[in-house]
């Protein structure tokens, strides 16, 4: 087992650059997901971790080694890919094996390959389709076999880009189960990329968000939710995502306020913001309640002034979406909490601890 | 390969019901089953013409005159020999030699050929600046008739001015290297399909596994040979049955090239079939023609049978 070490690493494709100046250490035995939207650069710095692409500038390291020039083979890394790259002309068995007689260097004798296949297999529930092609199998099956191949090499990383997108919602809910499971068993490295936000809080050690080819921040998924870096992670992560409005920031002397067009928005801890600095409000849909409008005048309390424009029924939750001046904010409550009905005036109130505040020109974090 | 269930065939009826069926509706189902029939043979009708006008009455012909013998006198009725002259052209040393010059023929065009096309769509399957064009140079015999690529090879292998006059082995002069230099034009005439081909196979290998080999741990040729080849394979197959069958056929590049010489060295069996000089009778040729037809039915089979098994098609 080794962990990777991103040390400024860039990739250029003549003049697009795909990573920018990556830096990131990923520890031993870490699920690290990289996530972005698509075309962030996440699925080129995996393949550059696996080999695939040069490096253009930096240094990466594997383990203790640097591999920047390290073919392939010589990695010691195993790679599952989002559409399984399973050899449809051999068996389950010898899709397998591969690994084990590819690599000549590494070549292990025949006893010990049937061995490890069935132990691989075992682990994945595949024995009864050892003899069948990978055209006989189900996705899930499928997916399972490039697991199977991944880990019958015992390599020190695994990376994998993508790997569940290609099944069903069910088949997705279960495998991501799996896959933790395989880990906490396996205890290697895993490189995980994706552009599913449920996939990654779901299963990270920690989470690495990137968008433009720039690492945005790198932290433990709750941490990455409750106290995102930027504006983009704070949009990017949560479903339904973040609510964002501007307006001004004003440190008046009982609490911090930001006014806003369509009303004033309270904030417990204001951070590093300066009175009267133009600021990004934003507050996650579970931290927005309705109030009375009536009240808004009478008590001078702090809301933005909307109307519900569609009430979503979950089953456990419900999400109203309320228009706000021009955009569309979504509140998200128990099942029980009372909602209001389409087309009724509201007052949305956030809970001043749950807001977080942004640089409107720099869009990062100020609280 | 995974076959669907037939679920188009009704299932049959339970005999109970069948008799509980009035006479009027099974006489409106036979009615029905009638027309449904008649629709089909419709519909196959215009492929049965072409079959019975270019192949089973030619057929026909073929036995007709390889079972009679013509005269001499063209007012003179042709006698029945039965298969007299059948076995005593088949069992002759001119069938003999063809045979010979057509199986050298198919085994001088056939690998090489292969073996090119798939070289040269290896080498043109890159993602470069400017690979569009190579493609296109490759992939230009296809557009030149044959007539046109053996008169540039005559041209070539002109003993006195050609550029590959002193490459004895390309001369089309000796007996001993005119078949091989004959096939190498065929092989060159080819190569343009054979590399449109494999090209379109190639392209056809997803990325990721070729990827996956690689980190898999697969060397270029050892990846090439265990997972390329493979994938590629129905399209390789493809090939070798069209090449054997233009191999069978050749007959425009050798009448070109060498009109069959020197001393019959490039008669293949087409070539006597066809007998531009008129020497042999038509019964001989018609005997001959039988003797082809059986010989590319038992290749065309032995090829299928032996090739489908190591062939992969898709999942």
């Amino acid at each position: 087992m080794s962990g990777v070490t991103f040390d400024g690493v860039t990739k250029r494709f003549g003049d697009v650059v795909a990573v920018d100046q990556l830096s990131l250490q990923i520890h031993d035995g870490e699920f690290m997901v990289l996530l972005g939207p698509s075309g962030c650069g996440k699925s080129t710095a995996l393949r550059m971790v696996a080999g695939l692409e040069e490096v253009t500038s930096g240094i990466l390291t594997i383990g203790e080694r640097v591999v920047n020039h390290v073919p392939p083979r010589e990695r010691d890394i195993a790679m599952v890919f989002q559409s399984y790259a399973l050899y449809p002309h051999m068996t389950v068995a010898k899709n397998i094996e591969s690994p084990l007689v590819a690599n000549k260097a590494a070549r292990v004798d025949a006893a010990r390959r049937a061995e490890r296949v069935r132990e691989a297999a075992a682990i994945l529930g595949l024995t009864e389709y050892l003899d069948r092609k990978p055209g006989e199998l189900s996705g899930g099956q499928r997916q399972r076999v490039a697991l199977a191949r991944a880990i019958v090499r015992h390599p020190e990383v695994f990376l994998m880009d993508e790997p569940l997108s290609n099944l069903d919602a069910k088949l997705r809910t279960q495998t991501r189960l799996e896959l933790v499971e395989l880990h906490r068993r396996l205890g290697t490295t895993i490189i995980y990329v994706t552009h599913d936000q449920v996939e990654a809080m779901t299963m990270a050690d920690r989470i690495a968000v990137l968008a433009d080819g720039r690492l945005q921040q790198v932290g433990e998924p709750q941490a990455v939710y409750e106290r995102p870096a930027n504006l983009f992670v704070a949009s990017f992560i949560g479903s339904p995502p973040m609510n964002t409005i501007a307006g001004t920031l004003s440190l008046g002397p009982g609490a911090a306020t930001v006014a806003t067009a369509v009303g004033a928005v309270e904030v417990a801890d204001p951070g590093t913001g300066v009175d009267g600095a133009p600021v990004v409000v934003g507050v996650r849909p579970e931290h927005l309640d309705l109030a009375p409008v009536a009240s808004a005048g009478a008590d001078g309390a702090a809301g933005l002034e909307g109307t519900v424009e569609n009430v979503e029924l979950l089953g456990h939750e419900r999400h109203v979406v309320c228009r706000v001046g021009e955009s569309l904010m979504t509140l998200r409550h128990p099942n029980d909490h009372p909602a209001g009905a389409v087309g009724e005036r509201v007052r949305l109130v956030a809970d001043p601890k749950g807001v977080h505040l942004f640089d409107a020109r720099t869009t990062e974090r100020l609280n | 390969m995974s076959s669907a269930p037939a679920a188009t065939e009704p299932a049959a009826d339970p005999a109970g019901t069948t008799l509980a069926v009035p006479p009027a509706a099974r006489a409106e189902r036979l009615r029905r089953r009638l027309r449904e029939g008649g629709l089909a043979y419709l519909f196959l009708l215009p492929s049965l013409v072409v079959f019975a006008v270019f192949f089973y009455y030619p057929l026909y012909r073929l036995v007709w005159f390889a079972t009679h013998q013509q005269s001499r006198f063209r007012n003179r009725p042709a006698t029945y020999v039965g298969t007299e002259q059948l076995t005593e052209t088949l069992s002759g040393n001119d069938f003999f030699d063809g045979l010979v010059h057509s199986g050298l023929f198919m085994v001088y065009t056939v690998p090489l050929g292969i073996v090119l096309g798939v070289l040269l769509a290896v080498a043109a399957h890159r993602r470069l600046r400017g690979i569009k064009i190579f493609q296109t140079i490759f992939s230009s015999t296809v557009a030149s008739s044959v007539a046109v690529a053996s008169v540039v090879f005559t041209t070539l292998v002109n003993p006195e001015m050609g550029y590959f006059r002193d490459v004895s082995w390309l001369s089309l002069r000796s007996g001993d290297s005119a078949l091989f230099a004959v096939s190498l034009s065929s092989v060159w005439q080819n190569l343009g399909l054979t590399f449109i081909v494999v090209l379109a196979a190639l392209q056809t290998v997803p990325d990721e596994l070729t990827e996956a080999a690689t980190i898999d741990g697969y060397g270029p040729v050892r990846r090439f040979f265990r997972i390329t080849v493979p994938l590629i394979s129905p399209a390789l197959l493809f090939l070798a049955i069209v090449l054997v069958v233009h191999a069978l056929q050749a007959y425009a590049q050798i009448e070109i090239l060498t009109g069959g010489g020197p001393g019959g060295a490039t008669e293949t069996l087409l070539f006597k079939i066809a007998d531009p000089r008129g020497v042999r009778s038509l019964g001989e040729r018609a005997s001959l023609s039988l003797g082809l037809f059986v010989l590319t039915a038992v290749v065309a089979g032995f090829q299928y049978s032996m090739l489908s098994k190591r062939v992969h098609y898709g999942d």
